[in-house]
């Protein structure tokens, strides 16, 4: 009986969080007896109201205490910071070191111009200069190229580096067919006549070959070395690794016997990757990281009147291209691709963005050879758009279902403006933000998509419109043959007009609408020069970097 | 001592049921219950909250201030104006036409856990009290290593194969609120079972369905209806949490998740965006809370004497 009586008792409990029932006068059927009992617990318990208060108030007040006692901690912690040392914060984060079998521009921004260096070197203005190579000459066929070496190149491990170190990178990398091997198309020899010359052969003129070997493609490598490339990297750059935690950090020591102009201003480097747009702000203003780059541009309102910052835009090569399914499906039809292009807003979007990206009509952005303002091919006409739409049969009545499927790393507004913007001309557009894998394997494999969104972020990446096989599905068989002329073309001049010329065709064919042309906002503490604010997502070379 | 009079106050009021009069009583009681509730403060605004979020809900299906496609790329992350009562969000589109939208989404979720969790649930507690001992003690321990599964997983595991949906919030909520009700009414229903009033129904033959019904069911009533309450509250915060992770509501529907979620990466530089469906979730979670606080005090004869005279 007792027993049960207390579980009674308790299941009351459960039952009524508000009410304390003490087993005294629990359960008790009569009227005026249970009445009773509920003043007595209403007395008793506004005598408690009061204690209740004083606990209540007082576990804010520690509560309170402890966060003032964490800022404080964290901010005394975090503002103490080296001197002759840079962290710099950057967004994507290579999964490992190995530049030979890992794609992703995320390894090139760490490592080349740093750690490794290739043959050439480019400019802020993404053209070829002088690298290990001081001097090249290219023959009246355009087939022979032959470099001349810089004299007292070594590697950090303290090797030398002559022409047979160039010769053994490139042959490898064109036997194992390794990252970068695609980049010298008409490939056809590489020689070393002295320790201090090379000589690379061709079948066919190739005219972006220089411009290639200041990337993956003319990396030297140190063919004695052994070392694990995952975890380590042993190059000819200004700086060596001495320390990396994948996906977290990468830290970078001068190097006291580098052989080049190109030596390092600043004795430690950390490159730290935050993949929170907000933690990389937070360790900005907090002093963990001098430089962030990129910075989102709504973000970057938080610091821009922040007289210990300096926040730029920069030039780069980052297309967000909006692809349509050329290959199959209803976007087969010129005519909604063109209401499409018609339909986008591409400076509301913009403008959405902050207002710091650029325009894109077109393939070529204007760092890129062939670049021509295209913006005027498909200006913003809804009225066209909706007579494109009609002549279909679609309008905001009966409208046409297309799903738009992008990485969920990419922002989720632009998805919202353009289902917006193609509402207004009959489209019903739905949107599907993924993971980067599930796009990769749905759209870019499987081709199973209507419209793709995706940051290209490579420059010299026209071959993409000149190739049926890539996941556009954009077959121009017109375009095809002048980029093919365009790569052998004897001149720059000669190969940016036929670009050009290609480009022209490829916009007003709409496969794609160009959004934009993405421009990385970099931000960095008014105490550090030197940091390469075009291109730095691809192409950061890190030699000039000072703190003062 | 107690026990017995408890008993005979139970017969008497099952017996009233029983006889042809029951509807009558039953209308008569649920007057009252209605009255109690509305004359309380924290039954009185809980109700007036939810008649005006049904009413929200309806309006939003046919108009909204601007319409859920609309943006304004010139005009983002905008203060509240008159054009605008709670201002925009990063695309320019209109917040407060997406909050009024998404109350359907959420009434929706929160109706249907509600009535998922209180039938899973009760069935459950059933089950776990049946007078087969073999089915009783596999039910507990099915119902206590499945407790165990966070609601995280099992949203995943419906996100997997069928991508994020609200279908997938409502099974996630209800599976995990379910079991958690079978557990903390389970005692009630025990002590119920235990009474000398279901042994005397089982020796008189009456069918355990109809003993449940009867007897048991009338006991754990007011447990059951806290724990509804509080998993239909929690089911808001749980669709938030998940939306924000991109396996809840679909990017595409309005839900208060989704609002909060968008703002959730500016929350420093634009934190009104983020405080109007903040504020909203926090009142709608209160007061389901206050409704299902107010609604076991008016139901239970324990604490509701009118109801007892009647």
């Amino acid at each position: 009986m007792t027993k049960k009586h207390r579980q009674q008792s308790l299941s009351a409990q459960l039952a009524n969080l508000r009410m304390d029932v003490d087993s005294s006068g629990a359960v008790d059927s009569s009227d005026a007896s249970l009445d009773e009992t509920l003043n007595q617990q209403r007395i008793k318990r506004s005598s408690r109201v009061r204690s209740i208060w004083w606990s209540g108030i007082a576990s804010i007040v520690s509560v309170i205490l402890v966060l003032v006692a964490l800022t404080l901690g964290y901010n005394v912690l975090g503002a103490s910071s080296a001197s002759g040392s840079v962290t710099i914060g950057l967004q994507l984060a290579p999964t490992n070191l190995d530049i030979r079998n890992t794609s992703g521009t995320a390894l090139d921004q760490l490592l080349i111009g740093n750690i490794y260096e290739s043959l050439l070197t480019r400019t802020t203005d993404n053209t070829v200069s002088a690298g290990i190579a001081q001097s090249w000459d290219v023959s009246d066929d355009r087939l022979t190229y032959t470099f001349h070496l810089a004299e007292n190149v070594t590697f950090s491990n303290g090797d030398a580096l002559d022409a047979h170190d160039v010769v053994w990178s490139i042959n490898t990398m064109m036997k194992e067919e390794l990252q970068g091997s695609t980049q010298i198309e008409g490939f056809e020899s590489v020689e070393a006549p002295d320790a201090h010359t090379v000589v690379l052969k061709l079948v066919a003129p190739y005219s972006q070959l220089l411009w290639n070997l200041s990337g993956r493609a003319g990396i030297v490598l140190d063919k004695d070395a052994r070392y694990d490339a995952k975890t380590q990297a042993v190059g000819s750059g200004p700086y060596e690794l001495s320390k990396y935690e994948p996906g977290f950090y990468a830290t970078l020591s001068a190097r006291d016997n580098y052989w080049g102009t190109h030596k390092a201003q600043t004795k430690t480097v950390t490159v730290r990757y935050y993949p929170e747009p907000q933690a990389a702000l937070n360790a900005l203003t907090s002093g963990d990281a001098q430089v962030i780059a990129p910075i989102s541009s709504t973000l970057s309102k938080a610091i821009e009147h922040d007289s210990r910052f300096i926040v730029r835009a920069g030039e780069d090569t980052d297309k967000y291209v909006l692809a349509f399914n050329n290959a199959s499906g209803p976007l087969t039809n010129k005519s909604i691709r063109q209401a499409i292009r018609y339909a986008i807003d591409n400076e509301a979007i913009i403008a959405s963005r902050g207002g710091t990206d650029a325009a894109l009509g077109g393939p070529i952005p204007s760092l890129d050879p062939g670049y021509e303002d295209l913006t005027h091919v498909y200006p913003t006409d809804i009225s066209k758009a909706r007579s494109l739409m009609r002549e279909q049969g679609y309008t905001q009545e009966k409208p046409l279902s297309l799903s738009l499927t992008y990485a969920n790393t990419y922002p989720a507004e632009i998805g919202q403006q353009l289902v917006s913007q193609l509402a207004k001309i009959g489209i019903r557009l739905t949107v599907h933000r993924v993971e980067f894998a599930t796009w990769l394997s749905t759209v870019y494999k499987n081709r199973d998509f209507d419209i793709s969104l995706v940051d290209h972020n490579e420059s010299h990446d026209f071959f993409q419109w000149a190739n049926p096989q890539y996941y556009y599905g954009y077959d121009n068989k017109r375009v095809q043959s002048l980029y093919s002329q365009a790569m052998q073309a004897s001149t720059d001049k000669q190969r940016d007009e036929l670009l050009a010329q290609a480009a022209r065709i490829v916009s007003e064919d709409a496969p794609a609408d160009w959004l934009f042309n993405y421009r990385v906002m970099t931000t960095w503490d008014r105490n550090v020069t030197g940091f390469p604010v075009n291109l730095n997502q691809t192409w950061m070379p890190l030699w000039e970097v000072r703190v003062r | 001592m107690t026990k017995n009079e408890t008993t005979k106050n139970d017969t008497v009021r099952n017996g009233a049921v029983r006889n042809g009069t029951s509807k009558k009583v039953m209308n008569k009681r649920m007057g009252i219950i209605l009255k109690s509730l509305l004359t309380r403060w924290d039954g009185l605004i809980a109700s007036i909250f939810c008649m005006l979020w049904i009413a929200v809900s309806i309006i939003s299906l046919v108009w909204t201030p601007y319409a859920l496609t609309f943006t304004d790329g010139y005009n983002v992350w905008s203060a509240p104006s008159s054009s605008h009562i709670l201002g925009t969000d990063g695309a320019g589109a209109d917040v407060f036409s997406w909050l009024m939208a998404g109350s359907a989404t959420e009434l929706l979720i929160v109706c249907a856990v509600a009535v998922i969790t209180a039938v899973c649930g009760v069935s459950g507690v059933a089950v776990s009290v049946s007078r087969n001992s073999g089915v009783r003690g596999i039910s507990v321990v099915t119902f206590d290593a499945l407790i165990s599964i966070p609601i995280i997983v099992i949203a995943l595991l419906c996100a997997a194969p069928w991508g994020a949906s609200i279908v997938g919030v409502i099974i996630a909520c209800s599976f995990a609120y379910s079991l958690n009700l079978m557990r903390v009414v389970r005692p009630s229903a025990i002590t119920a079972v235990r009474s000398p009033y279901v042994t005397f129904a089982r020796y008189k033959g009456i069918s355990e369905f109809k003993i449940f019904w009867t007897h048991i069911l009338p006991q754990i009533i007011p447990s059951v209806i806290i724990n509804v309450s509080f998993a239909s509250a929690t089911a808001i915060l749980a669709e938030s949490g998940l939306t924000y992770l991109g396996v809840g509501v679909p990017s595409h529907i309005a839900s208060w998740g989704r609002s909060l979620s968008t703002a959730a990466n500016f929350v420093t530089i634009h934190p009104s965006v983020a405080l109007w469906p903040g504020v909203i979730i926090t009142v709608a979670v209160i007061m389901i809370n206050l409704l299902g606080d107010a609604l076991r005090e008016s139901i239970d004869p324990l604490t509701n004497a009118e109801l007892r005279r009647s």
